[in-house]
This record gives C-alpha cells, sequence and structure tokens, in this order.
C-alpha cells in the first residue's frame, strides 16, 4: 500500500494554448489584422483580457496555392480570418484528395497485451508533462488540390480576400464543413478555435451580429445547394430565390425545455411551440436549417406525432405541389412544431411556383399521399410515417433519442444481463466501463446511457479547452484526456447524463489531487466508440444474444430492420 | 408480426438444416462402415473431440473482447449448433447405447450434463428477457439488494410511523409478525422460475383485511404497504431469473473443461489400448 499521495496543479483551462509557439509580434499581428481591430478590449475583464484570448485561442496558418483549409463534411469548430494572399471556395464539388486515413489502430498485439496491461485500479492515468497537448493541431495534415486550374475552370468558386472570415457555419452549428475552402495563392490565415470565438461573441455585440449575419447568408446558399429541390436551378435562379427566403428560429436551446422528462404524451408537446398549424394555408415550404421538429395531426382533443424532422428535410411540400397543380388553396396536412431550438427557412409557396416547380425533375415531386389514412381506425394507426411502432416514436422524441447517431439501443427481450458489454467496454478502456446498461425504456426497447454522439451534441459548447471535441472526418464525440480540466462544463450540459465525471488516481489507485486544495482532480468520460480499438465498438461485437446495437436515429429505417430482425 | 421470413427465424431454419444435414450424412457414413466392416469409432472420436475444443473456444472469445474475432452472436449460433452437431457424434461414437465401463461412465455423465445444462441455458437465456419485463423495470443485478434495501427502509418507516398517526398496532404487528422478514431477503425464487403467483396473491389478500382495523391514515399506510410488496415481489422476480441466467454458466462451463480433459484422458487410453496388444 502507497502512503503517498500524487498531488499536482489543478489544470487550468489556458495551460494547453492552440499555438504553444505564438510569439508576442504574433499577437499584436493578430490584434491588428481585420475583424480583430474592431474589437473593444474594454469589454473584456482583466483574466479573460483581449490579448489573453488570442494568445491562447488563436494561431496564425501558412499556407501555398492549391492547399485546402477546410474540406467539405469534414467537422471543425474554429472560423478563419484572411491576414494575407486570397482563398477560394468551392461549393458542392468534393475534390478527390483522399479521405484522411481514420484515426490510427493499434496494433494487434498491443491490443492483445491490453488484456494484462490493464490497470487493476480504477481510473488510473499517468501524468506525463510532454502530454499531447496540441490536439487541434491534429489536423488532417496537408492536402493539396492536384488540379487547381481545372477546378477553378470547372466549377464555381467565391474568392475571398484580406480580411474576410470564413469556417463559422461549422463553428455555431456544430456540424460538419458545408464548403471546401482552398488556397487562391500563398497565404496566411487566422484561426480561432471556437472556445474563443464564444468569448469574443459573448463580450462584443458588434462581432455576434458580424459573425451571425455571415452566418445567416453563407448558411442559406449552402442549405440551397445541398437541397435537391434546388439542385436544377441555375445560380441566377437560386440567387433570386434566396432573396425571398425568411429566416426564423424557434424554440429554447435547451432539448428539454421544463428541464424535466413529459410525463404523458399530450403534455410533451407543452414545451414545444407550433410553428405551423394542421389546417392552416400553406403559404411557405418550410426547410429545417437545425435542430429537430415534430409532425403531428390533430386526433380527437390529442395531436398525434406522424415522424419528425431534421436538418434538410422539408414541411409542406406536397400541398404546395397540390395547390400548383390546380387543386385550389391546400390546407396544412399536419402541424410543425419546435422539439428544443430550431432554425428553419420559409421559402413563400409563390415563388416555389414561379421558380421551382415548374423546372424540377418529376421524381422529387411528392407523389399524392394516401388520403384514407384518416379513415383508419385510431387504434389500427400502429405505425408513424417512419415506420416505427407509433409508441416508440413518441418516446424516442419525448425522450430526445433522435439527436443519436450512434444510439446504444438494447433489446430487452434478449438481454440476459450477461454483461458481457459492460466487460468488453472496460476490457478496451483500461478496466472502466464508459457506459451504465441502464436507461429509459419502451417496451423491450432499452436505450443505454452511453454517449449517443449526437447530431447536435451540445455538450461541446461550453468545454473551455476543447478537450471535448468531434472527431475531423467520422464527426464523433471525444474527450482528449490530456487537456480536459475536469471542470465539469460538458458533463452538466449533456441531457442525457452520459458523461460521467470521474477522480482519477495514479497507478498505486491512490486519487491525485490538487496541491494547493487537497481536492481530487476529475476528468470526463464517456463513450469513445472503442476509437483506435479493432473492430469498432466492442459491446456490439460482445453481445452473445443479438440483444445490443448502436443505431443512427436520424435514419429510422435503421431501428425498422432492426425491430424486424 | 411480420409477414416475410425475419431474419432470426431465417437463421434457425438455415442452421437447424445444416445440423440435420450433417447428421444425415454421419448416419449414412457410419452405415456404410458397418456394411463394410470398418471400425470408424477413431474418427468419430476425434471428431468430437475436435468438435468440443472448438464449442469451448466460444468461451475465449467471450474473455478476449479487445480483438477483432467476430461477433459473439456469430459465435454463439455456431456454439449452439455446433452442439447439437457433437451429440449428434456423440450417440454415434456410444452408439446411442448406455455406458458401461467406469471411465466410459465418466465421460458419459458430464456429456450429458453439459447438454443439459446447456440446452437449459439457452431456453432461459430466450424466454427469461421476456418475462422479466413484466416484473417492473429492470434492474442491475448488482444494484438489486441496494433497492430491496431501499424498499426494506421505507416499509419499516411506515410501519413505525403507522403506530403513531393512526393510534393503532395493527399495522406495525403485521409488519412486525409478516412483512419485516419478506423485505428483509430474496424470497419465493422457486415460485417466480416457475410463474406461480399465489404467495403474492396471498400477501396482497393479508393486507387488504386489515382496512376494516384501521383508520383512513391507516389505509394509506397500507395501500403504500401493498404497493411495496408488490415493487419487492417483482425485485424478487429480476433477482429469482437473473440468478438463474448466471447460475446455468457456473454449471456448464466448469463441466464443459472438466470433460475436455477426460476426453484427452479417454483418447490415450484408447491408443494404448489399440497399439498395447501388439
Ligand atoms: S455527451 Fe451527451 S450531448 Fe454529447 S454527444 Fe454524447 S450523448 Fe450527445
Ligand atoms: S470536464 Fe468537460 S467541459 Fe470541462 S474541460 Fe473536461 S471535457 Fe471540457
Amino acid at each position: 500500500m502507497s502512503a503517498e499521495t500524487t498531488a499536482i496543479s489543478r489544470p487550468r483551462r489556458w495551460d494547453n494554448p492552440f499555438d504553444p509557439d505564438l510569439s508576442t509580434a504574433d499577437v499584436e499581428r493578430i490584434l491588428a489584422a481585420p475583424v480583430f481591430r474592431d474589437l473593444d478590449p474594454n469589454r473584456f475583464p482583466p483574466g479573460q483580457s483581449l490579448p489573453d484570448i488570442v494568445r491562447n485561442d488563436a494561431r496564425i496558418n501558412r499556407y501555398q496555392r492549391g492547399d485546402i483549409v477546410v474540406l467539405e463534411g469534414d467537422y471543425g469548430n474554429s472560423v478563419f480570418v484572411i491576414l494575407s494572399g486570397k482563398v477560394n471556395v468551392l461549393y458542392g464539388y468534393l475534390p478527390e484528395i483522399g479521405r484522411p486515413p481514420r484515426r490510427a489502430r493499434r496494433p494487434f498485439w498491443n491490443a492483445l497485451a491490453q488484456l494484462w496491461r490493464n490497470s487493476r485500479e480504477i481510473e488510473t492515468r499517468t501524468l506525463s508533462p510532454s502530454a499531447r497537448a496540441v490536439h487541434m493541431r491534429a489536423n488532417r495534415g496537408r492536402a493539396y488540390l492536384p488540379d487547381i486550374e481545372r477546378v477553378i475552370a470547372e466549377h464555381s468558386v467565391t474568392p475571398l480576400e484580406h480580411g474576410d472570415m470564413f469556417g463559422e457555419i461549422s463553428a455555431l452549428s456544430r456540424g460538419p464543413r458545408t464548403a471546401t475552402v482552398f488556397a487562391d495563392t500563398d497565404c496566411e490565415l487566422i484561426e480561432l478555435r471556437w472556445q474563443g470565438l464564444r468569448d469574443l461573441r459573448a463580450r462584443d455585440p458588434d462581432l455576434r451580429e458580424r459573425v451571425d449575419h455571415l452566418h445567416r447568408t453563407r448558411s442559406l446558399l449552402a442549405h440551397l445547394s445541398e437541397s435537391p429541390l434546388f439542385a436544377h436551378l441555375d445560380e441566377a435562379t437560386i440567387a433570386l430565390v434566396a432573396q425571398e427566403i425568411r429566416f426564423e428560429n424557434h424554440g429554447t436551446q435547451e432539448l428539454f425545455p421544463t428541464g424535466e422528462l413529459p410525463t404523458e404524451s399530450g403534455g410533451s408537446l407543452a414545451g414545444e411551440p407550433l410553428i405551423a398549424e394542421e389546417g392552416s394555408l400553406t403559404d411557405d415550404l418550410i426547410m429545417i436549417r437545425a435542430g429537430f421538429a415534430r409532425v403531428t395531426e390533430h386526433l380527437d382533443h390529442g395531436n398525434r406525432t406522424v415522424g419528425y424532422l431534421k436538418n434538410n428535410d422539408v414541411f409542406g411540400l406536397e400541398e404546395i405541389v397540390r395547390q400548383w397543380r390546380g387543386n385550389g388553396s391546400v390546407p396544412l396536412r399536419n402541424s410543425l412544431r419546435a422539439i428544443g431550438y430550431l432554425d428553419i427557412l420559409r421559402v413563400p409557396a409563390v415563388v416555389m411556383e414561379r421558380y421551382v416547380l415548374p423546372t424540377m425533375p418529376e421524381h422529387l415531386l411528392p407523389v399524392a399521399a394516401d388520403t384514407d389514412i384518416r379513415a383508419t381506425p385510431v387504434w389500427k394507426r400502429d405505425e408513424s410515417a417512419t415506420g416505427i411502432e407509433q409508441p416508440l416514436v413518441d418516446f424516442l422524441i419525448d425522450e430526445r433519442i433522435i439527436n443519436g447517431t450512434q444510439s446504444m439501443v438494447i433489446d430487452l427481450d434478449r438481454c440476459t444481463g450477461c454483461d458481457d458489454c459492460v466487460k468488453a467496454c472496460a476490457a478496451t478502456h483500461d478496466g472502466n466501463p464508459r457506459f451504465v446498461r441502464q436507461g429509459p425504456s419502451h417496451d423491450d426497447v432499452m436505450i443505454a446511457n452511453a454517449c449517443m454522439h449526437c447530431v447536435d451534441a451540445v455538450c461541446l459548447i461550453g468545454c473551455p479547452t476543447g478537450a471535448i471535441h468531434r472527431d475531423l472526418s467520422s464527426g464523433d464525440v471525444h474527450i482528449n484526456d490530456d487537456t480536459c480540466i475536469g471542470c465539469g462544463t460538458c458533463s452538466r450540459s449533456c441531457p442525457y447524463g452520459n458523461i460521467v465525471m470521474v477522480e482519477i488516481a495514479d497507478k498505486a489507485g491512490t486519487v491525485i489531487t490538487d496541491r494547493e486544495t487537497g481536492a481530487a482532480i476529475r476528468r470526463a468520460t464517456k463513450c469513445d466508440l472503442c476509437a483506435g480499438q479493432l473492430g469498432g465498438p466492442a459491446c456490439q461485437r460482445a453481445c452473445p444474444n443479438d440483444a445490443l446495437v448502436r443505431l443512427d436515429m436520424s435514419n429510422p429505417g435503421e431501428m425498422v430492420a432492426w425491430l424486424h430482425r | 408480426m411480420a409477414a416475410s421470413l425475419t431474419r432470426f427465424t431465417r437463421r434457425r431454419a438455415r442452421n437447424t438444416a445444416l445440423v440435420v444435414g450433417a447428421t444425415l450424412l454421419l448416419v449414412a457414413i457410419t452405415h456404410l462402415a458397418e456394411t463394410t466392416l470398418h471400425d470408424i469409432r477413431f474418427v468419430t472420436g476425434w471428431t468430437l473431440f475436435g468438435l468440443i475444443v472448438g464449442l469451448a473456444l466460444f468461451d475465449l472469445r467471450r474473455r478476449i473482447p479487445v480483438l477483432p474475432l467476430g461477433s459473439a452472436s456469430d459465435w454463439e449460433q455456431v456454439h449452439i449448433y455446433g452442439g447439437w452437431c457433437a451429440v449428434a457424434v456423440f450417440l454415434t461414437h456410444t452408439g446411442a447405447g448406455l455406458p458401461d465401463g467406469p471411465l466410459e461412465i465418466a465421460l458419459w455423465i458430464p456429456f450429458v450434463a453439459v447438454t443439459i445444462s446447456g440446452t437449459v441455458g439457452i431456453w432461459l437465456s430466450r424466454v427469461l428477457p421476456k418475462r422479466m419485463r413484466d416484473h417492473g423495470a429492470r434492474e442491475l443485478y448488482d444494484r438489486i439488494a441496494t433497492r430491496r434495501a431501499e424498499i426494506a427502509a421505507e416499509a419499516q418507516a411506515l410501519a413505525i410511523s403507522s403506530a403513531r398517526d393512526t393510534g393503532s398496532v395493527t399495522i406495525a404487528d403485521y409488519y412486525q409478525k409478516e412483512l419485516s422478514a419478506y423485505f428483509q431477503r430474496p424470497r419465493n425464487a422457486l415460485a417466480h422460475l416457475t410463474g406461480y403467483q399465489g404467495h403474492l396473491r396471498l400477501q396482497q389478500q393479508q393486507i387488504q383485511s386489515l382496512h376494516r382495523y384501521v383508520d383512513a391514515r391507516g389505509h394509506k399506510i397500507l395501500n403504500r404497504l401493498s404497493e411495496l410488496v408488490e415493487i419487492k415481489d417483482d425485485l424478487d422476480y429480476q433477482f429469482a431469473a437473473q440468478s438463474a441466467l448466471r447460475l446455468w454458466l457456473f454449471v456448464h462451463v466448469p463441466l464443459a473443461y472438466g470433460l475436455l480433459i477426460l476426453i484427452a484422458v479417454h483418447a490415450v487410453l484408447a491408443h494404448a489400448f489399440e497399439v498395447g496388444p501388439s
């Protein structure tokens, strides 16, 4: 037994700056650059001064002509400001530069050795001063556009130059990059990571407005270029359509607005603002830009959930098409409600009729819906439009499980409780399981308390160091143990309680403490989908009873196939 | 009910067909060997040994989750249907008769025990999870004791408060004589596993019969006690079912390893006696 205790200085926010080599001259250069020079230093408190934020959360990157700065589809949370040179933005064309290699997998023998190398004590750490600090630098390596002249000639590009900003869509929406940006000349870019941007936005309303304005206008174009409904339009028409589109934000940032799970299905709609009401005139096509929406229909004294919509889904298209085909004014068949927060775009029906529908390929036009559905008795309408049975779809929406891309779903009719999944998880995580085989359940479906790697990972917002982040290419949510300072912000923000704060220990099992206060040092832990392990998530492979699966809830078909397996 | 066959049904049909096919082939080969006066007991013996070693590898797979060795559920399918093949080979090898010598008996008994425990295990694994769903929320096995203690504490507090709040000792008395012990330990395991619910009905009736002796506050307490009895009964069900799901493995796995050792001894002796007389 070791009588000695390990004491360290409590890790702090800026222990690991974005670029440890950033010089004072560089900081001054950034502060004198566009965007930054407009900020008012007096708005920042002494402990978090403007130069401090720049010194710790910004860096200067240098690129050569043709270098890729960000690649469409990659995940990233930085914004960039052009310090010198020019870049081009490329929408809707993915250059063939090869995807980055997946996270390095450990060698076979190394994996096997885990069986005896795993620590006997819980949550042990080796504290090395040279910890992998600059995790954010783990870029894709230098990626290069091989045929830059041809790409510029064949695809429409938008040039950006000195002082322009880009990258704000992913930073604000926590989603993948919507366009590729490459260097048109040799250039220098200021890269500001999310933590810095968040603080600058919070303290400087002018910057906030500037970034949000950019976000609104650019994400509109990105959205239109991504949507198959507008893909057949030329640039001039898209610009005309874009001018007529209205943005709206609904709901709250909270996924559970009341802070509690709804108790019964009628009550579940209480915190979900109505955006479009069944029976009212179909004035607009509604496009979901971010967040989730519930589609309902009136049924007796309540509302029945028909399905849910997510990013890039549309509402009201069928009615608009019927109106356009000369059926007079067609009222909305369903209502639309915001689940948590919701960003939408409204395209006026007249704009759709004038510019979009006449040239839209026939296969994209919705087929006339089965109008007899309402004649079906209530008790027989047992499946929602998602193909999942009605009570289960209510459960998945009420519990906000629809946010998960890797939800751990357990079939209680087959789970014997052998805990092979938990043991497998522990074996791959130094003896510490990263989930609890319990959670909300409906009938035979249980959603275990394991990180779901959400579409909208709200746990990412508040982390002061960026320790919790998305994998650049897969978008999976990981925590960098070396840069986690144990503040617990992410754990408090995860609406599903899937991040567990643990006290860490040295190899002898003694809890490591803060030298100054004697308090235990903590770290955030959660499921990392067995990143780096051979063969993918061990939990799923370990279940001998076919009871456990990781499912993408944004694709109800996956769930349906699994339920009927 | 899905109209078309589910993946599980198709899998079961395919695997059963494979086992039946393999068994028929084995019977044909044995028959042929008998008519041509060949002794193929060494062939069937070694096949059986190989099969059982293969089946035992499943346990190894479960212990090495860190390697990409395929999904455990595929392994389990091979294990189950490979097990049935082993039974067919065993019957062929022993001529489907009862053992006679002491070593044969020593081999026969564990083989039959492993087969029975495996079959029971599969049956339990397919039946109990569904039944558990009808008995309260699924509780983690390691947490059952804590949950039981919480329920017991609440029941005890109710009983104590009943004496004070109702001014009568009826409830406290009943608690002392009947319920206190009931809440302390898991109960009625066998009844739960056989699906018998009489004990719960009896207990509820007894509690019900006390209602006439207490006032309005007493009714409330009795109602809650009745709920707690039911919650505890569900917990007992979870405990009984989850214990059974663990217990069969404690029988099946060590017996299987013991069987492997005995088979190895048997093989050595069989070869020794074959070449011995020369
Ligand atoms: S930690 Fe919570 S919010 Fe974050 S991705 Fe996982 S489940 Fe979603
Ligand atoms: S506890 Fe969570 S929020 Fe805090 S530093 Fe660690 S990962 Fe970031």
